[in-house]
């Protein structure tokens, strides 16, 4: 009988097993619900969504004062996504297409825009009864005008332009040249796809530069906190430096001289900003990159490419230490990316988190705000953001960025020319205005373009006076 | 019988047929063009069911009500489900229904009066592997595994009767709660499993092995062979994953269903978000797609049931099969005889991993395989050997309650 007390006894364990086994159906089964649903149910690959949207309107895209700039239009019993504002808009927005899928912020916003994501259920039950068939319209932090005039400031170069505003992080415009008519876009779709200018990138969050002398103000930042006497240096320089043998160059028409770090950043010289490079070091360098958002993902509406600080752990000698002082070498940006800097700068060393869309509203006149600003991190103190402000608008007063004056408003900036291995200079421009109450903070970059100062400049100068006149 | 359970028995089977009423009523009038098909549908089925529990009741008043109850109310659910995504299945599924009643009856009298202690395991075995090399020569292909019969049109999956001998097989030959040759029981269950993985029915192979490691660990305590015959079902899987390219096509697409969502992914994927559309409450009957799942209405029922009455009435089915296995365990601990305690826990161990194995693969919890969700999944051959095995249940536990009485007397 003792075999039969056994017996019975794993029977006992394999019922255990086998609680062990539904249990994780369960588990598993509640997991799903709570954290894959959603994500699921947005896919783009859900066919679901498609038979949806035969049966919803999709929602309107306003810009922040309510003009159109997507909607649904019924011609003949068939749907059809217009854009009104034309090229400028297309590597922001995107395209919704049952042929082509979705992109950019259609994508993004899909399931606002199909009314298919919001959580509470009595709310689904209400549409339901009421027999609502339309999606939610959204409002961006967007300004058409502004948006507009950005893009054609290009002129059809390559290039990036993202506005935000510094104070909330809300993006006021955000610019990829050449752009495209989303409305084309399914007949124009074999020219676009090709095209070795590739307009369907959005460049404003998925392009990376070379960030260039834009990037001294990261390495400022680093110096002012960690070299004491540094406002009181003096660094001499023949307009190069030498490092392990590798010899970095001013720019043409650079003068050799005495300088100290406010003018060194003025006239952008490279030797200077090398040398205190070298004393700040490898690690509180990376360190202040990373703080300023570097090698990590920001938070936004839309999927950002990550701005990349090399590890300095992996930085194999000085040469690139000094490299990564004036942002060459391995160091790459995105625009949004140098945008989120400068606005740090502007904010008092506040970095907000970057959004773009203002607000949802309902078919049924819920409104969902999610314009409340949040604060991302503090990355230097307000002492420290000050002296930077000075100085970048010392720059644009005396120095390399004189192309971003306005007359009557201070400005603060910082050129860039970043060395690439595509042809000349990439040109970039970030700055902020006005200079002791900001109300605006641009990154500028022209794909080679050449200076900073002559290319990307002027187009920043332009949008924040054209943002600052609208304001008033 | 006493009262108490009489009207949880009623109780039980009132919500069935309530539950019934409605969703078949609803499925009529939600149809254009209005049809009664699933009206009356449901009204045979109802009727078979209450015909079956009556009878298995006059014959056998001491019947484990509860598995019967149980299995009709998962046939329901399932009948349901094929009744709003194919009403042509739906009819032929009623009437294998009722054909799995009958054998239920049938196998609960066998089992009480016939099953006998001393056939010798050989003859089990040669059973099972004659009926698993049956279609290798001579079936044909459906859903990836070649395990089908054809005779003038009707169809039939003999792995389904597989599972009972096979049961029959590992129960005799352990009865003694000894292994008397690991070598010649290693070989007889790597035969099986091998023949079935040879008709490429990887569910199959896997249920078969599972459960005969579960019931070997229990007849003879041996923690070793239990965690050997683990060991070696690793080494196995991983030898089959680098040889055989329907292998390695599964667990791709359960590790990464994304990489290729419109080739090998396509069938997970659309579970899961039939799944996922469903949420807690369900779109409700027929306001749900589910036909965008391949093979939903044998392998993915689950899925289509769970979007359709949300996570709750997912999780409800579960907990149903659970209190099933629940049953079989029960029957297996108030028997008094070696044999027929293995019978009985082989049987529910079979039910067991076969309704984890496949809710489990279409959650993606693991990777899926092709078995169907005992009495829910459309299918003649599944439908009838799942009732025929619990009818064994069912039998076994007669025996139960007679050598409990005997024992008093």
């Amino acid at each position: 009988m003792k075999t039969m007390t056994k017996l019975k006894r794993n029977i006992r364990l394999v019922f255990m097993l086998f609680c062990g086994l539904f249990l994780s159906l369960l588990g598993y089964l509640t997991y799903f619900q709570v954290y894959e649903r959603q994500k699921l149910i947005e896919s783009s690959y859900n066919r679901r969504l498609w038979e949806q949207e035969e049966s919803i309107t999709r929602g309107t895209i306003y810009d922040v004062k309510g003009r159109v700039l997507a909607k649904t239009v019924e011609e003949n019993g068939v749907k059809k996504r217009i854009y009104p504002e034309g090229e400028a808009f297309g590597p922001l927005l995107g395209y919704s297409s049952r042929k082509l899928g979705r992109a950019n912020l259609e994508q993004a916003l899909n399931g606002e825009l199909l009314g298919i994501s919001q959580q509470d259920p009595m709310m689904v039950l209400r549409q339901k009864v009421l027999g609502v068939s339309r999606g939610n319209d959204v409002y961006l932090t967007i300004d058409s005008e502004l948006q507009k005039k950005a893009y054609n400031l290009f002129r059809g170069r390559r290039g990036a332009l993202v506005a935000l505003d510094p104070n909330t992080g809300a993006v006021l415009a955000m610019v990829s040249s050449p752009g495209y008519d989303s409305t084309a876009v399914e007949q124009k779709w074999d020219i676009l796809s090709k095209d070795e200018e590739s307009p369907l990138i959005n460049r404003a969050v998925q392009g990376l530069y070379p960030p260039g002398s834009t990037f001294k103000i990261v390495t400022l930042a680093a110096a002012l906190e960690n070299i004491p006497d540094i406002e009181d240096k003096i660094y001499e320089t023949p307009g190069y430096v030498e490092v392990s043998g590798r010899v970095i160059r001013d720019y043409e028409g650079f003068k050799p001289g005495k300088y100290d770090v406010k003018r060194a950043l003025s006239m952008s010289s490279n030797s200077v900003f090398v040398k205190i490079g070298l004393e700040v070091g490898k690690e509180r360098l990376f360190n202040k990159a990373e703080d300023f958002g570097f090698n990590e993902e920001i938070p936004f509406e839309l999927p950002a490419a990550v701005s990349r600080f090399p590890r300095f752990s992996l930085m194999s000698d000085n040469v690139e230490l000094a490299e990564a002082s004036i942002g060459q070498g391995r160091i790459l940006a995105t625009p949004l990316q140098m945008a989120q800097v400068v606005s740090a700068v502007a904010n008092g060393g506040r970095i907000m988190q970057p959004y773009i869309v203002q607000k949802v509203v309902t078919p049924l006149g819920e409104v969902k705000d999610f314009s409340r600003p949040v604060l991302l991190k503090e990355v230097i103190d307000v002492v420290t953001a000050n002296k930077i402000r000075q100085y970048m608008v010392d720059v644009v007063e005396n120095g390399t960025g004189k192309s971003a004056r306005i007359r009557g408003i201070p400005v603060a900036g910082k050129t860039g020319s970043a060395e690439n291995p595509h042809g000349k200079p990439h040109a970039w421009f970030v700055g902020f205005a006005p200079a002791y109450d900001p109300k605006i903070a641009v990154a500028v970059v022209v794909e080679n373009a050449g200076s900073g100062g002559g290319n990307a400049g002027p187009i920043a100068r332009e949008v924040m006076l054209h943002y600052l006149k609208s304001l008033q | 019988m006493d009262s108490r359970e009489e009207a949880i028995y009623n109780k039980a089977l009132a919500a069935m047929a309530l539950m019934g009423f409605l969703s078949f009523l609803l499925l009529s009038i939600y149809r254009k063009p209005v049809s009664l098909v699933p009206f009356y549908g449901a009204i045979t089925f109802l009727t078979i069911v209450f015909i079956g529990y009556f009878f298995t009741g006059w014959i056998f008043p001491n019947s484990d009500k509860f598995l019967f109850i149980l299995a009709g109310f998962l046939a329901e659910l399932g009948l349901i489900m094929l009744c709003r995504i194919n009403p042509e299945l739906f009819k032929r599924q009623v009437a294998f229904f009722a054909i799995g009643v009958g054998f239920f009856i049938l196998s609960s009298i066998l089992t009480k009066y016939f099953v006998r202690l001393d056939v010798a395991p050989f003859y089990f075995w040669a059973a099972t592997a004659a009926l698993l090399l049956l279609p290798l020569f001579f079936g044909v292909e459906r859903g990836g595994a070649k395990n089908w019969l054809v005779f003038n049109g009707f169809t039939f999956q003999p792995s389904e009767l597989a599972k009972i001998t096979f049961v029959f097989y590992l129960a005799s030959v352990l009865k003694e709660g000894k292994v008397n040759s690991i070598y010649r029981l290693g070989a007889g269950i790597l035969a099986v499993t091998g023949l079935l993985a040879l008709s490429k029915d990887l569910g199959g192979a896997m249920l078969f092995y599972f459960t005969a490691l579960t019931v070997i660990f229990a007849a003879t305590s041996r923690l070793d062979l239990a965690v050997g015959g683990i060991l070696s079902a690793a080494v196995g899987g991983i030898i089959s994953y680098n040889l055989f390219d329907h292998v390695r096509v599964r667990i791709e697409a359960w590790l990464n269903p994304w990489r290729d969502v419109p080739g090998r992914g396509y069938q997970i994927v659309q579970s899961l978000f039939s799944i996922a559309e469903g949420g807690y409450f369900g779109t409700g009957l027929g306001l749900g797609r589910p036909d965008f799942i391949p093979a939903v209405a044998t392998d993915f029922i689950f899925s289509a049931f769970a979007e359709e009455f949300g996570f709750l009435g997912a999780a409800a089915v579960i907990l149903m099969y659970f209190l099933l296995v629940y049953r079989g365990i029960r029957i297996a601990l108030r028997l008094n005889e070696n044999f027929l305690v293995l019978l009985a826990l082989g049987h529910t161990v079979m039910f067991g991993m076969q309704i984890f194995t496949i809710i489990g693969g279409v959650i993606k919890l693991i990777p899926v395989t092709g078995v169907t969700l005992p009495f829910m999944s459309y299918g003649g051959s599944s439908m009838v050997m799942s009732f025929t095995s619990l009818g064994i249940l069912n039998g076994l536990w007669q025996r139960a309650l007679e050598g409990e009485d005997d024992d008093e007397a």
